[in-house]
């Protein structure tokens, strides 16, 4: 029933939503309280394990209303509920056409729920898909000047997404040996030949990497980031593109681990590639949304390296970096939208001075140096503890992608201070500097994702604890191989050397 | 019943209206008024920090005057901040019953408010030393960064600075030192090998009692005006220019000298009786040197002096409260910021509410003081250029063509010292800069 519950709260809150009266700040308010208490039960649920909800849904089709929670959906489904509150709390109290606007984020919640509580892929694809027309409609109708290219990109990259995606699931079920069934336990053991798991990896490497964004697959996220408004942005970057990488961790990794394994190399390149990519963009960039978008796109590539590597480390390091990367993200967001909503800018030429303590946003401006720095991966905060595991995870499978994202991860450090730099210190012009303080109700949002990601750089095992047995039942390569492995491991090729394979047959 | 409304006869200008960037601000001065606009908020603003100036201005000229007479040549001068008793019930000599010109009607001695605030500061009773260490005083910073600048700029016209390079400064001096070091063979050692040192440092004190002495007549007169405008007596702008510009010719002619006081003896290292005047050798070069040109700060911001940042010449320099940005993050020149923060403790209750009603409020009140306090020395400033006008050249109702046109001239070039980009004339002419 709490299961359901995940999935209902927001489904009725987005219905009730617009049958509300139109008075100020009600539809704010009951769109705050769904994700509020999914987190409550998201919470209780991590104390409380519940068991597998099966009900039949179009059984000829083998659609199931399968649901459950494991250490790999359990901390994303806490993320997006509490990007989602905070998302909510992070608009303006006076909204424009509030009512839509809350039932869209709602719609968005529910999507991202239903894709990480599915247990039956055709369910997944589903809410996969129903994460797409809410979140365009969202930056369509509120998004920036160059809202409708924005997106007419996002919901084209989204289609194609949503078909390979499709494609790939409908081939996993048609292709079991007992007839069409879309179950996850069906498709984790079924044995599926070399080819069909390295055409089905083609589908999902592009379903998922179209979502995460990855390199060369990236072309609508820096411009929808940058045109979406503020808690859009936070939404999408947070938790959305998180979906990517759920995807690839159990479509890629955990059903088609052979295909994976043969295709690593390659797709650690990809991901080494993505960081530096997006670290040298950041560094170019003069505006800060995109800045922050290519930052995003950045630690996307860290993560598709750990994906590859697929150790135990590197899949904890996995979840890990998406937990923080989705605090960390947001709180930029959220912070470079209070910056645009006093200033009316978010272009770095035309700020600076910041932290001026009377005219300037200083309390804004010390939470940012707070997210770059945990950005840019400094000791004590989340992202060096994502980084840390990434990095030691992936090491010895792939030690120069490895390298070419630590270096990416030093850029950031380099784009953080030229932006602080740029916007924080200097001289604030007065005759720009006419806008009111933030309130306590604006920085809401933001102070605790600042606790956040504090919290979790003092504390690790909130990002790690969730999913140590879940990761190590679908890791593809251990590092604390037994000798006979270990010896065997020669075989795999110098980039290999240190680590070994196991057998093909995984524990689901 | 239908009346018949004679026309107007207006007179015809007798010279063509000026085509200066400034040219409202020329025909504004030359109708006797002040480079700040006549309303009735900037009449408040000027008045409320004349006020808020004049209290730490009271501290400054005493603890001045105590560094250059008492203090002078201790090279540890560890508690020159922490002013006698007997400096701080020095008789103004333009305040009290004793005062041969009573500028203001109150007492001689340190002002009430300032005292109440060096017992109490903005914490609590505590010793002086740990006000001071906690910085809740008054900040005698700003006025040695002042008096660095007129020594530093030097040559501003007038005699003084002439005087002490002549050879009966450096004999006055040579005396004073030696009595000061009596019995101090390292320092009268040190003194022999370097005597150009120590002449320089003395130097720097005859300046700092030449500033003691210009703001021992500025504080009564600024105390006067807020009196005079809590009683309602000025109606407008040009009325408290016009008080400073009779002020400054009322003071005019009072000495500038530096004594000093070793054991019981005075010595006159500038006696009274060379002559110099309060208005050639203290108000001009002060606002000269403070109001425009200062230097650049040593603060949070770099200039780059290989780059062209700062000007070749030193007469080009522009870091004065009239060009500065008083945000503290990359201000200029004399660091208002200090200033600032002492005039925010004697704020009159108007001002305070005033600064509640826009932009921040209370939280950037700081910053709204200063702005008004820029607004304030454009108003001082432009009392010293109609007293300049007035000793050098011509009534401004002269019905002769050349001296109005000689006037207009003099004008334009006050005002092209404003034409830089740096210079808040064009920000201080709209009541939305604050």
């Amino acid at each position: 029933m709490a299961l359901l519950l995940l999935f209902l709260l927001p489904l009725l809150a987005g219905v009730l939503i617009p049958l509300l009266p139109e008075r100020p700040g009600l539809a704010r308010g009951a769109a705050l309280v769904a994700p509020v208490l999914q987190l409550i039960t998201a919470a209780w649920l991590w104390r409380h394990p519940p068991g597998e909800l099966v009900v039949d849904w179009l059984p000829r089709l083998g659609l199931v209303l399968d649901l459950g929670l494991d250490g790999l959906s359990l901390p994303l489904v806490l993320l997006t509920a509490l990007l989602t509150a905070l998302a909510v709390l992070a608009s303006p109290e006076q909204q424009s056409r509030p009512r839509l606007f809350f039932s869209l984020m709602l719609a968005t919640n529910l999507g991202l729920v239903g894709s990480f509580l599915a247990r039956n892929a055709l369910l997944f694809v589903l809410a996969y898909e129903l994460t797409l027309i809410p979140t365009t409609l969202l930056v369509a109708i509120w998004g920036g000047n160059r809202r409708a290219g924005a997106a007419i990109r996002f919901l084209t990259y989204g289609a194609v997404s949503g078909f390979a995606l499709l494609a790939a699931v409908l081939a996993f079920g048609l292709l079991q040996p007992g007839g069409l069934d879309f179950s996850y336990s069906a498709l984790a053991h079924h044995q599926l030949t070399e080819p069909q798991q390295r055409w089905l990896l083609a589908l999902v490497l592009l379903a998922f990497g179209l979502k995460l964004p990855i390199v060369p697959l990236h072309g609508w996220q820096p411009y929808t980031y940058s045109q979406a408004p503020t808690p859009v942005a936070m939404l999408l970057s947070g938790a959305v593109s998180k979906l990517g990488a759920y995807g690839l961790l159990r479509f890629g990794v955990e059903f088609l681990p052979d295909a994976w394994t043969a295709w690593s190399p390659w797709i650690a390149a990809a991901g080494a590639i993505s960081a530096i990519y997006g670290a040298l963009n950041a560094i170019a960039q003069l505006d800060m949304r995109r800045l922050v978008a290519y930052s995003s796109l950045g630690h996307m590539g860290m993560l598709l390296l750990a994906l590859a590597a697929a150790t135990p480390l590197s899949l904890q390091g996995v979840i890990a970096q998406m937990l923080a990367h989705g605090l960390i993200i947001a709180l930029l967001f959220c912070l470079v939208g209070m910056i645009e909503a006093k200033t009316g800018t978010t272009a770095i030429p035309e700020l600076s001075g910041l932290l001026n303590a009377q005219r300037g946003l200083p309390f804004t401006l010390g939470l940012m140096l707070v997210a770059l720095m945990a950005a840019a991966g400094v000791p004590g905060l989340a992202g060096f503890v994502a980084e840390l595991l990434v990095f030691e995870g992936s090491w010895l499978a792939f030690p120069w992608p490895t390298l070419v994202c630590l270096m990416a991860s030093g850029l950031t450090a380099v784009y953080s201070v030229r932006l602080f730099n740029r916007v924080g210190f200097g001289r604030l012009d007065n005759s720009k500097a006419n806008w009111a303080s933030t309130t306590w109700a604006e920085r809401a949002p933001a102070l605790v994702l600042t606790a956040l990601v504090i919290g979790a750089g003092l504390w690790p095992g909130a990002l790690t604890g969730w999913s140590e047995t879940s990761t190590a039942a679908i890791a593809l390569r251990y590092t604390d191989a037994p000798p006979l492995l270990a010896k065997a491991s020669g075989s795999v090729g110098p980039l290999f050397s240190a680590v070994v394979l196991p057998s093909p047959l995984l524990p689901s | 019943m239908t009346a018949t409304v004679a026309p107007e006869r207006t007179q015809a200008p007798l010279i063509p209206p000026s085509t200066h960037r400034f040219a409202e601000v020329i025909h504004r001065l030359e109708a006797g008024g002040s480079m700040l606009p006549d309303t009735p908020e900037n009449l408040q603003q000027i008045i409320g920090i004349y006020k808020a100036y004049a209290v730490p201005m009271d501290f400054y000229w005493r603890d001045l005057l105590y560094i250059a007479e008492r203090v002078f040549l201790n090279p540890l001068p560890a508690f020159k901040y922490f002013i006698s008793k007997q400096y701080l019930d020095l008789p103004n000599s333009y305040a009290g019953d004793q005062a041969s010109l009573r500028i203001w009607r109150g007492g001689e001695k340190a002002h009430p408010e300032l005292l109440a605030f060096m017992e109490r500061g903005e914490t609590r009773r505590m010793p002086k030393l740990l006000h001071h260490l906690w910085h809740d005083r008054v900040n005698m910073e700003f006025a040695e960064a002042c008096m660095q600048a007129m020594l530093w700029h030097q040559g501003m016209g007038g005699r003084f600075n002439d005087y002490l390079e002549s050879e009966a400064y450096r004999a006055n001096a040579d005396r004073a030192i030696k009595a000061y070091f009596k019995g101090n063979p390292v320092m009268l050692g040190l003194y022999r090998l370097f005597p150009e040192m120590f002449l320089e440092q003395v130097r720097q004190l005859s300046y700092t009692a030449n500033l003691g002495l210009f703001w021992e007549v500025m504080a009564p007169v600024f105390f006067e005006m807020s009196d005079i405008y809590d009683e309602g007596g000025f109606k407008g702008v040009p009325d408290a220019m016009d008080f400073l510009v009779n002020g400054i010719f009322a003071v005019a002619g009072r000495p500038i000298y530096h004594h000093v006081f070793i054991g019981d003896e005075c010595f006159e290292i500038i006696p009274k009786s060379e002559g110099f005047t309060w208005l050639y050798e203290a108000a001009l070069p002060y606002v000269e040197a403070v109001f425009y040109r200062t230097s650049p700060f040593r603060g949070t911001k770099s200039y780059n002096a290989q780059a062209h940042q700062v000007p070749a010449d030193q007469a080009d320099f522009h870091y004065g409260i009239l060009y500065a940005d008083v945000f503290p993050v990359g201000s200029a020149g004399i660091p208002p910021t200090l200033l600032m923060q002492d005039m925010l403790h004697f704020l009159p209750p108007y001002l305070q509410d005033l600064y509640k009603e826009h932009r921040r409020g209370e939280e950037d009140q700081l910053i709204q003081l200063g702005i008004t306090f820029q607004r304030s020395m454009y108003n001082v400033t432009s009392a010293v250029i109609q007293a300049l006008r007035c000793a050098l050249l011509y009534p401004l109702d002269d019905t002769d063509p050349e001296h109005l046109m000689a006037n207009r001239r003099f004008f334009e070039a006050q005002m092209d010292r404003f034409l830089r980009p740096e210079a808040r004339l064009a920000d201080i002419q709209t009541q939305d800069y604050r």
